[in-house]
């Protein structure tokens, strides 16, 4: 079995890599990414499901934090049937009581409390490490702010050459963070396709 | 403002943002329900999403219009839910395989056509004095390209981990790549200085809309 999976895998994988390259093989392409689509959406709900099986056995075992798990799981529930098979996603009333009442909000709040809990986290960076490398990452970090965020006297006295000078050195860094991760991505990605990295159950 | 569906959102959202804000004070209660509801609500949500416009489109409609190939991801996406019951999760492995695969030459495809080569052209693109003319600024220009470029080979040279043995046993890197990964390690920091500002910035914005909403409700609500 570990060898068909592992078949399968690469397969399906140097299909769709040569289907870049190679126009004939192009619909056959798109027909595996296809299928990929429509098993990932499945394994969305299996992991949905999953959720909810976790949360019911908290549930039904009484453990501590019981009550939270039912309002996740009613909360779930009565969204997914009313997303799903009552009225769809785009429904004005849903989107109303959901993504503006609910996500939304709740979102921008745990983003709002970001904005203290990164100002405590830069104090207990210096408090506990203080070094070249926190000194200037903190040190950007608020000439960066300090440019950029409006002042009641008007903008900073040259401050978009400033601006263009740190973004010199913060692209060239950033763009080699990218290719890094890039070339992470294309390292691990050969690594399936040779069957080197099995994360599928093939060991 | 009148009671109807938008005063019954703007309310909820209220509510929620102020069991929220209590975390400031401490782990309490209210966060934990904002939280778990949060979770419950979005998971329904994507849940909602991707039956609608994943699996309706992609698996239900062709399987109405007797496509047998529709058969093979709705046979794959089943076999999932063995993953449940450790006896016969092995059955959900053929489906992981395929995932795993297509997802494999997606992501080299993507790292490939989408960052590596585009970012190689822009490293070098920078020396390109034909284009370097045409700036407002030639010298500065060029000035830029050259400190990006040396930013983007520093920078992957901090993560040059291969190393060779010093006189006591111990894993050592050459002075020389240690010296070209501690300049990349400046980048880095300067780097990841920016974005945090960046990030700062886009929690403070996220504070300041969510005040300014309360203030609103409440002035609407007063009549203030």
């Amino acid at each position: 079995m570990r060898v068909v999976t592992a078949a399968l895998a690469i397969a399906t994988g140097i299909i769709v890599l040569l289907g870049y390259f190679f126009p004939p093989l192009e619909p056959l392409r798109l027909t595996l990414v296809n299928w990929a689509i429509a098993i990932a959406g499945m394994a969305v709900l299996v992991g949905i499901f999953n959720l909810v099986a976790v949360q019911m056995e908290k549930i039904r075992s009484r453990q501590k934090g019981s009550v939270y798990g039912a309002v996740l799981v009613i909360s779930l529930a009565a969204t997914f049937v009313f997303g799903a098979l009552v009225w769809g996603p785009e429904n004005f009333y849903l989107r109303l009581l959901v993504v503006e009442a609910i996500i939304v909000p709740v979102e921008a709040a745990l983003m709002a409390i970001l904005a203290v809990t990164l100002i405590y986290a830069s104090i207990r960076l210096l408090r506990r490490r203080v070094d070249v490398m926190s000194v200037v990452f903190l040190a950007v970090a608020l000439l960066f702010l300090f440019l950029v965020v409006p002042t009641p006297f008007g903008p900073v006295p040259g401050d978009q050459a400033l601006l263009q000078f740190l973004g010199m050195f913060s692209r060239g860094g950033a763009r080699g963070l990218l290719i890094g991760i890039a070339l992470g991505t294309l390292l691990t990605g050969l690594r399936v396709l040779f069957g080197v990295d099995r994360p599928y159950g093939g060991n | 403002m009148s009671i109807g569906i938008e005063f019954i959102s703007a309310l909820i959202g209220l509510i929620l943002t102020l069991l929220i804000f209590s975390y400031l004070i401490g782990d309490s209660p209210l966060f934990r329900i904002a939280v778990y509801l949060f979770i419950g609500v979005s998971s329904g949500y994507a849940a909602a999403v991707v039956w609608h416009y994943v699996l309706i489109p992609k698996l239900f409609q062709p399987l109405a219009a007797l496509d047998p190939f529709a058969l093979i991801p709705l046979v794959f996406g089943i076999s999932l839910f063995t993953k449940f019951s450790p006896r016969i999760s092995w059955i959900g492995n053929f489906a992981m395989a395929v995932l795993v695969g297509v997802g494999a030459a997606a992501a080299i495809g993507g790292a490939l056509l989408g960052t590596l080569i585009p970012q190689f052209q822009a490293a070098t693109g920078a020396f390109d004095l034909s284009s370097a003319a045409g700036a407002v600024n030639p010298a500065f220009a060029l000035l830029e390209g050259t400190v990006m470029f040396f930013g983007t080979v520093l920078t992957l040279a901090a993560f040059h981990f291969s190393a060779g043995r010093a006189a006591d046993g111990t894993p050592k890197r050459p002075r020389l790549v240690e010296g070209l990964a501690w300049v990349g390690r400046i980048f880095i920091a300067i780097t990841l200085g920016v974005l945090f500002a960046g990030v700062y910035m886009a929690a403070l914005t996220a504070m300041i809309e969510r005040l300014s909403s309360i203030i609103n409700f409440i002035s609407q609500l007063t009549g203030l």
